[in-house]
């Protein structure tokens, strides 16, 4: 059983966000990067599911991003990954959600998969879009927001189960090859110990570039992007609470009303 | 020689084989154990010895059964020499000690009435374990039968000791009668007695005197008596480090496979040795907070545990060792860790290392190292670490505070203050480093406080700064929870820090903090004056660089000793001489105070841990600070400070108790 986690670094959900002069994007200068937490969940499923299997397989992670995504990549080396992909290109710098999942399709397909692991969405962007396109460039299935998975590795195939609308549960199984988005819920990840993160300093992380797989500048990064972002801006900063005072419940309730449907705006 | 004496000659021969035998094996024992240094520090060993030993200064805490074993002590030692003249007499019966003149009669005379003493201690004794009941004697049917065997054995001692003096004086043949003044009543009762049943109940007396001891003595390489070989030398090999410094990991050695300690061979020789020195007293279950409030931890049952795991595995650790081959039930007995097997998780996380324990042990037992020792394993082996704690841990690892809030705020707290942050301070050189703490850089209430010290500093007129964001977890949590990759990185990235600036002294209102910066930083090559933020105020009070209104704090106030700075770094009267500095004299000392406080449940990393086990620590801990009647309950530690404010809330006293730290207690009464 092979299989390949695709991992994103992301800020750590609470830095504070500042933005570059212009439209330069976020600054990146003082900001804690960790493992998006989604990616956790598909890294840690990975290895019960490797664990599971008494042991049999090999678990790959790919990760996309520059020089200082090498920690974060270390970090899930340390929970018990086998090897990693590094995808470290300038190059890269700039793709859209296609972009991302063109690159990653083309390193997995250099490589033997059967289940493939993405977080179902990065806490930075949100955009929950990349495992998708990436089944869909690789030409397999993909179940997305996966709360539970039953491999069964002699038939090739996984049963799934996620939350949908209403408290419902849906199971689904699916053939391999195929991705999955791991949705919270799906397990605790385990905190890597002190053998573990030794054994991560002598495990293999190949940088791979846009020239190794065969990617010309012009298909990938900005040049390639079909979403062209416009423009940056922070949320209004949170204003003081308000009180209402008043010994009248009657009146509290009607300046409330008031309030919500003239200053708020909802209702 | 006579028949009488061959016998005894064989006896004793016999038995001391069959005892040396005993302790050779006991001493292989501890030879599985690692090595570790604890041979440094002689004067101060020595002096451990002579205090904890001789002087029995540790179960004089309890003062009457303090006395009672002072008692049994003392006996036991004066007696022996007369033991060792009696064993001579067996085999060659003309010796006698009497050749030392009058230090012959004194000793004669100590040992008749130490023998009465020891008697009284005895029945004294007896009425502990089965009339009044103390619930640290209330203890298992197997050691409740090994400890009434040995008070029969001494009493036994005591009562053939009196008989056979007693009949050698009523023959007229004991020339030292009149140095025995306890012997010489006892003579009394066989005055009508013929001189033939005299010399039968004589040899009776000292046939049954001296078999009791050679019974006693190969009784105890099997009993929680052995004590009376191993706790001297335990308390001789007492640790050399500061009170609340743990052990440094050697993290460095890529050769080591395996961290913390999980198996037996695992532990250091002095740690097995502990096991021998217990003496199943439970002094330390009976002060445990975590045991107080239901918890099933109990520091008596981990050591006992720990030497049932040694005497369990040691023949076949032994045989391993050889090169013999283990039968596979052996080889299953070996692989059995202490933690799993012994020991389970749920007693060693309930652990607040609040330090009580180790405080009372009589003997010197290291009960914190052990613990966190085992801990270290779990976490850092295992992973087997609740998953709060793992929470805490990983908001350290990624924003250096176990709340997880965004490092970069964590000087917020002290905007509009004018607080100096020492990188922008010009030329970096202050009198005062304020260290902050992540309580007091984060936690709502908490940053009161550092807002209190800071207006207290600032009235002083002391030059002092903050680290800002370059500040980080001190590492006193991750190292207690077993974490030391962790502290060690946060202990090592904060040393850099500081060397980076000039000051003269550290001052922290985090007892925590204060604790790891001042007596493990050394650890790690980071030397510096560290004072509490109580030693400090009480410093300015005192010189008179802060003018109080003196009574403003009317209400009656009390004051609850923080572990880390009370039992462990024995700071108690700094933060009660603030206190009282404002009460005026309405201060009211709470019934478990200073190296007899009782924790808040927060230490250990435990702040950071769910409490589902018993009644919550700090509600036990309010209940009895609120029976003091006090308005003001006064900390000086942020855990104390939420965990007690928590308990307050819980009994819906917040309107009519305050919790204050002493900081914002002086603050307000600043003129």
């Amino acid at each position: 059983m092979n299989i390949v986690v695709c991992m994103k670094q992301v800020p750590d959900t609470e830095t504070k966000i500042r933005l570059k002069e212009g439209n330069g994007g976020i600054q990146t200068d003082g900001v804690k990067w960790i493992i998006n937490p989604y990616c956790e969940f598909a890294v840690e499923e990975a290895l019960r599911i490797r664990e599971r299997n008494g042991g049999q397989g090999t678990v790959t992670l790919v990760c996309m991003g520059p020089d200082r995504a090498v920690e974060s990549i270390r970090t899930a080396l340390a929970m018990g990954v086998d090897k990693a992909i590094h995808l470290n290109d300038p190059l890269f710098e700039g793709s859209d959600n296609f972009g991302v999942a063109k690159i990653l399709a083309r390193a997995i397909q250099t490589i033997p998969h059967d289940i493939i692991l993405c977080g179902k969405q990065a806490v930075d962007d949100d955009a929950s879009q990349v495992p998708q396109i990436l089944a869909e460039q690789l030409n397999i299935p993909h179940v997305m927001v996966v709360e539970k998975m039953e491999v069964d590795v002699a038939n090739k195939k996984v049963t799934t189960s996620r939350r949908i609308e209403g408290g419902a549960k849906e199971v689904l199984e699916v053939p391999l090859p195929a991705v999955f988005g791991a949705d919270k819920g799906m397990n605790e990840p385990r905190y890597a110990s002190l053998p573990g993160i030794m054994k991560a300093k002598s495990k293999e992380v190949k940088k791979v570039t846009a020239a190794d797989l065969g990617l010309k500048p012009e298909e990938i990064g900005v040049a390639a992007a079909k979403v062209k972002i416009q423009a940056y801006s922070l949320p209004p900063e949170r204003q003081a609470g308000k009180k209402i005072e008043g010994g009248d419940p009657a009146q509290v309730a009607h300046e409330l009303a008031k309030w919500l449907r003239e200053e708020a705006r909802v209702i | 020689m006579s028949f009488e004496s061959i016998v005894f000659t064989l006896i004793l021969l016999v038995s001391f084989a069959a005892f040396g035998y005993s302790a050779k094996k006991l001493i292989s024992f501890l030879r599985l154990g690692k090595s570790e240094e604890r041979f440094d520090h002689l004067a101060k060993r020595v002096r451990d010895v002579l205090t904890m030993v001789l002087g029995q200064s540790r179960l004089f805490r309890e003062p009457l059964a303090g006395l009672m074993h002072f008692a049994i002590f003392w006996g036991f030692l004066v007696i022996t020499i007369g033991t060792l003249e009696m064993m001579i007499q067996g085999i060659y019966p003309p010796f006698s000690l009497h050749f030392l003149g009058r230090i012959y009669s004194v000793l004669l005379f100590t040992q008749d009435l130490f023998a009465a003493f020891v008697a009284l201690a005895v029945l004294y004794a007896f009425y502990r374990r089965y009339v009044s009941r103390p619930k640290r004697l209330q203890v298992h049917k197997e050691a409740q039968w090994d400890a009434t065997l040995i008070l029969l054995l001494i009493f036994t001692l005591m009562v053939s000791l009196f008989t056979l003096n007693g009949a050698e004086m009523a023959r007229g043949s004991d020339l030292h009668a009149g140095a025995k003044p306890v012997s010489r009543a006892i003579a009394a009762l066989f005055s009508a007695l013929s001189p033939n049943a005299l010399a039968v109940w004589s040899r009776a007396s000292w046939w049954v005197h001296m078999l009791t001891v050679l019974g006693f003595l190969n009784y105890l390489p099997f009993s929680k008596h052995l004590h009376i070989m191993a706790a001297a030398p335990n308390v001789f090999f007492q640790t050399s480090r500061p009170k609340g410094a743990l052990k440094a990991m050697n993290l460095e050695d890529e050769s080591v496979t395996t961290f913390g300690v999980s198996k037996i061979t695992d532990f250091s020789w002095k740690q097995l040795l502990d096991t021998y020195s217990c003496t199943e007293c439970g002094r330390c279950t009976a002060a445990c907070p975590a045991n107080i409030t239901g918890k099933l931890l109990s520091p008596r049952a981990i050591i006992t545990q720990m030497r049932d795991a040694l005497l369990e595995q040691g023949p076949t650790l032994l045989k391993q060792q050889k090169g013999g081959t283990l039968t596979s039930e052996e080889q299953e007995l070996v692989n059995k860790t202490v933690p799993a097997s012994w020991i389970t998780e749920q007693e060693l996380w309930a652990c607040t290392t609040c330090r009580a324990c180790v405080t009372e042990c009589p003997v010197g037992i290291e009960h914190i190292d052990h613990i966190v020792d085992m801990r270290r394993y779990l976490t850092l082996m295992e992973g087997k670490i609740s998953p709060e704690a793992q929470t805490a841990l990983r908001n350290i690892e990624n924003n250096s505070n176990p709340w997880g809030i965004g490092a970069d705020t964590r000087a917020d707290w002290a905007k509009g203050l004018d607080v100096p942050i020492l990188s922008q301070v010009e030329c970096g050189e202050v009198d005062v480093l304020y260290w902050v703490g992540c309580s007091g850089s984060f936690d709502q209430r908490n940053k009161k406080i550092s807002v209190a010290l800071t207006q207290i500093m600032k009235k002083a007129g002391v030059r002092f700064g903050i680290l800002g964001t370059e500040e980080k977890c001190s590492g006193d949590s991750p190292r207690r929870l077993g974490n030391e990759y962790l502290a060690q990185t946060l202990m090592k990235e904060n040393v850099a820090t500081l060397n980076k600036y000039k000051f003269k002294k550290v001052v922290t209102a985090c007892p925590h903090c204060f604790n790891t910066i001042k007596n493990e930083y050394p650890q790690f090559g980071g030397n510096y004056e560290v004072v509490h933020h109580s030693q400090f105020i009480a410093q300015l009070v005192k010189e008179g660089r802060l003018s109080v209104t003196a009574g403003k704090e009317i209400s009656a106030t009390t004051y609850h000793d923080s572990c880390y700075l009370g039992r462990h770094n024995d700071v108690y009267e700094a933060p009660r001489d603030v206190v009282k500095s404002v009460a005026n004299g309405a201060f009211v000392e709470t019934r478990r105070s200073r190296d007899k406080g009782f924790c808040c449940g927060a230490g250990g990393g435990r702040m950071w841990m769910e409490e589902k086990e018993g009644k919550r620590v700090n509600i036990e801990r309010t209940e009895e600070l609120l029976e003091t009647g006090a308005k003001t309950i006064a900390t000086a530690c942020p855990f104390c400070m939420t965990m007690i404010n928590d308990g307050v809330r819980a009994k819906a006293k917040e309107e009519e108790v305050r919790v204050l730290d002493i900081s914002e207690l002086l603050a307000n009464s600043l003129l």
